[in-house]
This record gives C-alpha cells, sequence and structure tokens, in this order.
C-alpha cells in the first residue's frame, strides 16, 4: 500500500465527487517507463537500497512527473526484498563499542592523544578485523544498507501500470468514513476478507439477487471516523475478485501536507467526498481468488458428497449441492453457511450445512444465537468432535446437529438432512416426473415364497426388505404413507394383514399374489 | 427457542459490547446503542457501566489486565507537592489531571501511580522522542520489559508506551489490556484524532499529565473533545509555576557562531539560490502563498518543468547548507573547545547527522534507532560514557537530559525554532554552571534572513540575550 504523499497528487474532485487520475495502461510512454524501471531495479539485484536510491532519484532527473515514478518504484520495492547483510559482529554491538571512545579526529591533539584511524585500528583489533571493515559495517544495519536479494514478480510493463492503478485506486479510500458496497457473487471471498481486515458490516438483501454491505468500524456508530480507510483500502483488491459489484465510499477530504485537520463534525455533510467505483473501472485485484474449499475438512466432505450423487445417480439423488451462494442476513450481519442441499423437485427446500471443524465453542454459540435470532432453522451443523463441546453447549437449537470424529459419514449427514427437512417442510413431495415404480411390479419381483403350500405370513420388517431388495429406492412415502404399516393398510387388494403370535402381536402381511398385476397406487391428498 | 447464552459484556475494538440482551431490554444504559445485531457503546463508559453490570449480574470479560507486582527501583522520596497531587488523584476516583510546572517531576508522579496502582498501564506521549524516554524511564524505575507501540516498534508490556499518533490503534487492538492511562502532555488530547484513542481505552483509572491545560476553547469545536469527559474527570491538583522558584528552572546562554562558505560551495550556493528564487519572484509565490509558497513550489513542480528545476536547485541548497565545510570545522572546533563537558550535536538531516557520527565516532540517534538502542545511548550520556550525542530529532519537549552542558544547533531553518526554545529545557543548570546553547549558521545565505525572522518573533517571548562570536 501506498503513503498518502503518493496518493495525494492524484485525487480529483469535481463538486463532491472524488476520482483518481490513473495511468494509461496502453499508453506507450508509461509501458516505456515502467519498462525501463522494472530493468533498472532488476539491474540493483545483490546491491545497497541506498543505491537503488540513488539510481531512482538519477531515474528521476529533471522529469514532472517524478512522483509517478516514484509510485511505480514502490510498486517495485513493495514487492521485492532488501536483507541485512550477514555480519560476524552485531552493528550496534559495534557502535556501542566504538562510540565510547569518541570524540576522535583526524587530527590528534593533547586532549585526543589517538586519532580516528588509530581508535578504529584499536577497537577492530580487539575484534580480530580490519579497520576499514569496522567502519564500513558500523551502520550496516540501517536500511540503506540493506541488499537487494529478490527483486519480486517478474513485472511485465502493464502488470506494474496495473499494479499501480490499483494502489492510487484504493489509496482513495484511506480517508474514508464509510463504505458501502454492493455485491453479487463470491460471498464467501468478500466476507473471508472482511473478517481477515477486522471490519464490521451491516448487510441488506437487494431485490436482483445481491447484498449491500454497509462497512465501519466499531468505533464508526459513535465517531465519524477514519480510522477504518486503511482497512477499506486492504479490502478493496477483494471486492475486485467479485464479477459484479458496486463502491461508493463517503470520505474526507484530503488535507494537502501540514494543512490544517479540518473535523468531520465541523463538514457540511456536503463537503464529504463521494467516491464511486464499479466492476467496469477496470482495475485488476492482486488477490487470488481463494482455493475451492477452505479447508481440508471442507474439502473432503464435498468429495464426499461426490461419491455420494455419483453411486446413487443424478436422477435418484434427491439432493443437489450447491456451495456458497445463499447468504443469511441476520439483523444486520452475514453468514454464508458452506453448503446448502436443494431438493430436486420442491426448490423450497433447503438444507444449509455448515462444517465446525475450526471455532472455538464461543464463536459457534454466537454463530446458532444468531441463526435462531433469524429464525433460520434449516441448519445442520457438522460439528467436529475435538472441539470439545457437547450437545447440552448448544441449548436447544431449531436446526440439527451432528458431531463427527475424523470426517462427516455422509450417511449420516444424509438421514439428517432428511429428518430436518421432513420436520421444516413436511413429507417430501413425489418426484413430479416419474410416478414410483408400481407397488404390484415390485412385489412380482419380489421371491415371495408363493410357491409354498401355505400361505405365506411376512413381518412387516420382513416384507420391508423384501421391497428394498427388489427396489432399492422403495419407501413407503414415495406412495404417500408414512410407514410401511399405514402402506400394508392402503392396499387392501394387494395386502391381508393379521396380528401374529408373538410377543407384542405384531403385524403379518400376507401377499394377495393374484390381485397383483392389476393394483395402482391409491396417492392420498397433500396437505396445503 | 432463544438459545442458552449468558449475558456478558465484552471488549471489541474500542467498543464494549453486550451479548445475550436483546433489543427489547428496557434497562440499558443510555450511553448504548443498538447496532450490528448488539448493544454497544464506547469503551471509556467501562468504568462508570461496572455498578450496573453488577446488578444484573452481567459477565465482565473485558479485563485483560493483570497485577504487575514490580518492584520500584527509585528510592526517591517524592517532593511533598508530587504526594499531594498523587492524594489528590486518589481521592478523585484516580481519574483527572494533574497540572505541574516543567521539571517538577510529572514523570516521577506517573511511575508512582503506575507502582501504587500495580496494575497494567499504557502511556501516552506526543512524539517519539517522548516514548523513548518514557521507556528508558520506565525501565530504570522497574527493571522489567516495558513495551513500545508506534509506527516503527510495536511490543506491548504490561506498561507500554505509545504515541498519540498511535494511541487509538493501540486501543483498538488491545484496550482492554491496560487498566492505567497514563496521557503525558494531556493539552494533545482534546484533538479530533488523539481524542478517539481515548474514547477507546477502558481503563478505569486516567490520568492527565500537563504544564499547561488546555482552555476551554482549546476543547471545544472542530470535533475537539472536552478533557475531563476523556479523563473522567477534572484538574485534581494544580501547581503554579511561581510555586517553583529558582533551582529547577533552565539557565543557559546562546551564542551565535557564523561560518562561510568554500568559494567553491559559494558558487554552487549562488547559482542554486538564484535559480529558485528566480522563479519564486516569477510567480510571485511570495506574496501570493506568504509562508505556504514552498508547498505551492511542490504543487508545481509535478507539473512545470520551471517549478521543476527551481525544487531541484532548492534541494541542492538545503543539502549543501546543511552539511558545508564551515559547519563541520564549527563542530570540529566545539568539540576539541568543550573537552570535558557533555554535549549535544543537532542536524537538519540524517545523511549530517550520520556523517558526524561516523566522522567522530559518536552514538547518534534518528527515527531509525529501536528504543533499546536509544536508552543505551541517553543512559550512556547520563552515565558519561558517551561523551557526545548526534541527533537529527527534535528534541520536543518534556525531554529530560540534565547532564547535557553544551548543545551545537546546525540549524537555521524555521523547523530550528522549536527546538531552540525548548532547548532550555534540556539544558539544565548543575554543578552551578550555566549551559551553553551554539547555533551555527552560515554567513549570507537564507540561513541569516531566517534567523532575523525569528529573532523578531522570540524577542517579543522574552529570550535571553543572544551573544554573537566574532569571527
Amino acid at each position: 500500500m501506498f503513503t498518502s504523499d503518493l496518493i495525494r497528487p492524484f485525487l480529483r474532485t469535481h463538486g463532491r465527487i472524488l476520482t483518481v487520475d490513473l495511468l494509461d495502461e496502453t499508453d506507450s510512454y508509461w509501458l516505456q517507463t515502467a519498462l525501463e524501471l522494472i530493468t533498472l531495479f532488476q539491474g540493483h539485484l545483490g546491491m545497497e537500497q541506498a543505491n537503488w536510491e540513488k539510481s531512482l532519484e538519477a531515474y528521476e532527473g529533471t522529469r514532472i512527473d517524478y512522483l509517478r515514478i516514484r509510485g511505480l518504484a514502490r510498486v517495485l520495492t513493495s514487492a521485492a526484498t532488501f536483507a541485512p547483510k550477514a555480519f560476524p559482529h552485531q552493528p550496534r554491538d559495534l557502535r556501542a563499542r566504538l562510540f565510547c571512545r569518541g570524540p576522535a579526529f583526524e587530527n590528534p591533539d593533547m586532549f585526543h592523544p589517538l586519532s580516528r584511524q588509530d581508535v578504529l585500528q584499536e577497537v577492530a583489533g580487539e575484534l580480530g578485523m580490519t579497520a576499514e571493515d569496522l567502519d564500513k559495517a558500523l551502520f550496516a544495519d540501517h536500511p540503506g544498507a540493506h541488499v537487494l536479494t529478490y527483486v519480486g514478480p517478474a513485472w511485465t510493463p502493464q502488470q506494474l501500470l496495473q499494479r499501480y492503478n490499483l494502489e492510487i485506486s484504493r489509496g482513495a479510500l484511506y480517508r474514508a468514513i464509510v463504505v458501502q458496497v454492493e455485491i453479487y457473487d463470491h460471498f464467501k471471498e468478500m466476507w473471508r476478507y472482511l473478517k481477515l481486515f477486522k471490519l464490521m458490516y451491516a448487510a441488506k438483501e437487494l431485490p436482483d439477487g445481491g447484498y449491500q454491505l454497509r462497512l465501519s468500524g466499531p468505533l464508526s456508530d459513535f465517531v465519524e471516523t477514519d480510522r477504518y480507510g486503511v482497512a477499506f483500502a486492504e479490502f478493496f483488491p477483494a471486492l475486485l475478485l467479485g464479477d459484479r459489484w458496486s463502491l461508493v465510499a463517503r470520505a474526507k477530504p484530503h488535507t494537502r501536507q501540514g494543512g490544517k485537520e479540518q473535523p468531520v463534525s465541523m463538514l457540511p455533510q456536503d463537503d464529504l467526498l463521494l467516491y464511486r467505483l464499479d466492476h467496469t473501472c477496470g482495475l485488476h485485484s492482486h488477490y487470488r481468488r481463494g482455493r475451492e474449499y477452505d479447508s481440508a475438512l471442507e474439502r473432503t466432505f464435498a468429495s464426499e458428497f461426490e461419491d455420494f450423487e455419483e453411486k446413487f445417480g443424478e436422477t435418484r439423488g434427491k439432493w443437489r449441492l450447491i456451495r456458497e451462494e445463499q447468504v443469511l442476513v441476520l439483523d444486520g450481519a452475514v453468514m454464508i453457511p458452506d453448503f446448502q442441499l436443494v431438493h430436486t423437485q420442491d426448490e423450497q427446500r433447503r438444507i444449509l450445512v455448515e462444517l465446525v471443524g475450526f471455532w472455538s465453542p464461543r464463536y459457534l454459540k454466537n454463530k446458532i444465537a444468531k441463526v435462531q435470532a433469524a429464525r433460520c432453522p434449516n441448519l445442520l451443523l457438522l460439528v467436529y468432535e475435538s472441539l470439545k463441546v457437547t450437545r447440552e453447549d448448544f441449548g436447544e437449537i431449531e436446526g440439527e446437529l451432528i458431531f463427527f470424529k475424523e470426517k462427516p459419514v455422509i450417511k449420516d449427514v444424509m438421514a439428517a438432512v432428511e429428518v430436518l427437512a421432513e420436520k421444516l417442510y413436511g413429507p417430501a413431495p413425489m418426484p413430479k416426473q416419474e410416478a414410483p415404480p408400481l407397488l404390484a411390479d415390485i412385489l412380482s419381483r419380489c421371491n415371495l415364497f408363493q410357491g409354498a403350500e401355505e400361505a405365506v405370513w411376512h413381518s412387516l420388517e420382513d416384507l420391508g426388505t423384501l421391497l428394498q431388495q427388489s427396489e432399492t429406492a422403495f419407501a413407503p412415502r414415495r406412495y404417500g404413507y408414512p410407514s410401511l404399516s399405514a402402506l400394508v393398510k392402503g392396499y387392501p387388494d394387494l395386502f391381508e394383514i393379521r396380528r401374529g403370535n408373538r410377543k407384542g402381536r405384531p403385524l403379518e402381511v400376507h401377499v394377495l399374489s393374484q390381485r397383483i398385476p392389476i393394483a395402482f397406487p391409491i396417492i392420498p391428498q397433500k396437505e396445503e | 427457542m432463544v438459545p442458552v447464552m449468558d449475558k456478558r459484556l465484552y471488549f471489541h475494538g474500542g467498543t464494549l459490547v453486550l451479548e445475550g440482551i436483546s433489543r427489547d431490554e428496557k434497562q440499558i444504559p443510555s450511553s448504548f446503542l443498538w447496532s450490528h445485531g448488539k448493544w454497544r457503546t464506547e469503551a471509556y463508559h467501562y468504568a462508570s457501566l461496572l455498578p450496573w453490570l453488577r446488578e444484573n449480574a452481567i459477565r465482565d470479560t473485558l479485563p485483560r489486565w493483570q497485577p504487575l507486582n514490580y518492584t520500584l527501583y527509585d528510592g526517591r522520596q517524592p517532593h511533598d507537592y508530587q504526594a499531594e497531587a498523587l492524594v489528590a488523584w486518589q481521592k478523585a476516583g484516580y481519574r483527572g489531571c494533574i497540572v505541574l510546572p516543567t521539571g517538577a517531576g510529572k514523570s516521577y508522579i506517573a511511575i508512582r501511580a503506575i507502582h501504587h496502582l500495580n496494575r497494567s498501564a499504557v502511556i501516552v506521549a506526543p512524539t517519539i522522542d517522548l516514548l523513548h524516554q518514557w521507556y528508558r524511564l520506565l525501565s530504570h524505575a522497574f527493571h522489567e520489559d516495558i513495551g513500545v507501540y508506534y509506527g516503527a516498534e510495536k511490543m506491548i508490556q504490561p506498561i507500554t508506551v505509545t504515541t498519540y499518533a498511535s494511541f487509538g490503534n493501540l486501543m483498538g487492538e488491545c484496550g482492554n489490556f491496560f487498566r492505567i492511562l497514563l496521557a503525558d502532555e494531556v493539552h494533545h488530547l482534546p484533538s479530533p484524532v488523539y481524542s478517539e484513542g481515548a474514547l477507546m481505552s477502558p481503563a478505569i483509572a486516567r490520568l492527565g499529565l500537563t504544564a499547561t491545560y488546555p482552555s476551554e476553547e482549546e476543547q471545544q469545536g472542530e470535533g475537539r473533545r472536552r478533557l475531563d469527559l476523556l479523563l473522567g474527570g477534572p484538574i485534581v491538583y494544580a501547581l503554579n509555576i511561581d510555586d517553583l522558584a529558582g533551582e529547577r528552572l533552565a539557565a543557559y546562554r546562546t551564542e551565535r557562531i557564523r561560518v562561510r562558505l568554500t568559494p567553491d560551495e559559494r558558487q554552487h550556493y549562488d547559482c542554486d539560490f538564484t535559480a529558485c528564487m528566480d522563479f519564486v519572484k516569477q510567480r510571485n509565490l511570495l506574496r501570493q502563498y506568504g509562508a505556504n509558497w514552498l508547498r505551492e513550489l511542490h504543487r508545481l513542480s509535478a507539473k512545470d518543468r520551471a517549478a521543476r528545476a527551481a525544487l531541484l536547485a532548492r534541494q541542492r541548497v538545503s543539502r549543501l547548507l546543511a552539511g558545508c565545510q564551515g559547519k563541520l570545522q564549527a563542530v570540529d572546533d566545539l568539540l576539541r573547545e568543550h573537552v570535558t563537558e557533555q554535549v549535544l550535536i543537532f542536524t537538519e538531516s540524517n545523511a549530517v547527522a550520520y556523517a558526524i557520527s561516523q566522522r567522530y565516532l559518536l552514538p547518534v540517534l534518528t527515527h531509525l534507532s529501536t528504543a533499546a538502542e536509544r536508552k543505551d545511548i541517553l543512559d550512556g550520556f547520563q552515565e558519561k560514557r558517551y561523551r557526545a550525542i548526534v541527533t537529527s530529532r527534535i528534541l520536543d519537549e518534556g525531554v529530560d537530559l540534565p547532564s547535557a552542558k553544551i548543545a551545537i544547533i546546525l540549524g537555521g531553518t524555521t523547523g530550528a525554532r522549536q527546538y531552540i526554545q525548548r532547548l532550555g529545557r534540556v539544558l539544565r543548570r548543575a554543578e552551578n554552571k550555566q549551559a551553553v546553547l551554539y547555533e551555527v549558521l552560515v554567513r549570507d545565505t537564507s540561513e541569516e534572513g531566517k534567523v532575523q525572522r525569528r529573532r523578531a518573533a522570540t524577542l517579543r517571548q522574552g529570550e535571553q540575550h543572544v551573544y554573537v562570536r566574532p569571527d
């Protein structure tokens, strides 16, 4: 990030509107300048910083665009490394040792019988070095004596100009008091960067699918302060990661160096400047879009989920996995669950899945409290056991909670998803495209031991197993019944029922085979 | 279902936040406002909220401060007025301001206060030099690691010194580490930006120290905040300068030494000086912009080739004057002349400071010196391990170097004016010897003109007689 002296000269105001005077990234003059600077800088590999500073001053010469040159040079040096030389003796120790012998003069006199050279020689001798080396090493720890050991990335002239433009554009935010952004994608990334730079935000849903975030800091509610301006500027490149976004900042006017600070409260509201940008600004972020997944844990879960989908096939999988799209606006704050499961047949059925593998219990509690305050109970939390929280710690929560040891077991997750979905949305809908296979067809494929002489009576469990062997996706719910016992009672043409002799007198079922070919399911009306 | 959340108060970036208390709650103190889903207020309300927190069984998770249990290695007995001041502050509930004249030992009071309360403390000073001085004083007083927090170094310890400029950031980061807030030269605190740090500090004990309590006007308007609000109390003790007669006040005389440029230097000087001033005159910068003419020249230099050339010429003039042969010779002469005395040498640039340091093998203080090295240099100077110090820093108000007898200022620019006025305080009378301040100027250059202007100003302020050495 630039210091203000490299930014202030390029800020322009037109009435209340603040703009930044960017460099033309295609201008051959600037491309040439950038190229010369890159070459000059790279030529200083292995040389001292003071050396580079002299060369830069010489390069500036009498050019009047020297402030641009300094900015471009700052981009280069910020990405490079100047490292202190390795010294056999710490320069600080050398100074302490030598300077208690001062003052020493070139020509000795009565009170100073030893010349400067004599003193250097003596001390150097004690340290086992030459006077010349000692003289040189005295300030070797200062930045000017640091050596350019890494010249930074291999900039192209265009990249250098792009980065320069980004730096002065974000610099315009240093004096911002509050920043409002509208974002439409890459929510998780933005959120992560907001947290990184410790910014607060109040979020609002926009009618066309985006979110409006009002960014500020802890003190902003009480004082109109620009102390979060640097944090806004730090966040800015994250915003550029989005495909569609806009920003409007209210900023104090930049005072000239040494100018008297005009406090915000004294400024008429109209004197605050407006700085606006959006995704058409042509700036390039140097932040990388985050990895696809946050953590190894998340990655594991995602691959498990993919396995699951593969295994059962897309048409049968009832849930579709979406990552990070749903933003929950909770009393102004934002939460973006890791995954969202959308029911393929009923888009209203949505379960949010959040992996909790690395947060503190306190954070977690806050999170749950938040979710519940927003009456958003369709959240399934997968909690890593080693967090040392228990179910009791969560109190009574509306959402579901699963603990896991190493990685979440997809079977348990899906079961919990089903339970939660049913609790929230009622019985799952019938597939819209295809009705379930006719019960009679399933039964006709079952080995029902119909060849036996006596009528065969099956326990409900056995019948369920037989049906599932024939049709893996068999479930009473698909026929509109909550349980198998309800189902068999609902098809008197197919099943005969009696109470068995065993303890508890469980239901036993006999399949009426002759009726099978003409059986039709009776689907009850779904309650609205 | 309402989640099981205990009611608690925590610290967040200089604010207090209530958790587990809903928006509908009626009995919230009026300083709180509902924002971002929680009740929030500025941290400085903390002390006044403590009874309310207790009554409502709200768990207080804010404090991160700790008992120090440091031994005090300062055996000096307090003066009566110092003891009185401490008692007055104690009776005022450890909140308010103590007003004492410069040289009356305010820092001694601060150290006693910290030792008495025995809890983590943050000390705020106006400049980095004073920060380093506090670092030194506190290190000596407690023989413990003292933290410093400013642009160049950030190390937080139970006792940490910061500058007004970095104060807000430190409070935002870990304001709840410090139960005691000590604001040195507290008349700086009401400014709009600096006062934010005080708003962000939850410190229960708050002490302001100054020789000049700001007037009502200085505490109002333009976004300024009142000191009694920021400190949680008014002046608890004040002592007039007349009450402290004689001995503790500085006594010094000023001698001006005028040196010549070498013929070669003179030629360069005349050439560059003329080049610059011709442009300034031609564009009427002095008449149009007055004291701000240089700023305007800087602005123009990014647009106008002639302005750029004039600015570069001026930079060459400055470099030449700052390190000309004659000035270095004057240093040489004065160092030889004052063979047995402790000497401070002030330069206008780092480059010259390093040049003198290397040439005479003297310790040098610049913005690059760390707190630890500064401490070594200043301690060494007091112990007379180092006979002289070179520095490019303006030693601001309150910097304390009692053993210095001789100060040499290689200056002339208006920037030097501030420290000349304050150096009298650095040079204290000891062993019945008067301190001497040498001001070294280059003859027949712009430096003399500046001195003329300054003299008019300082005479009005009653500066002591200036003696000009004959050549």
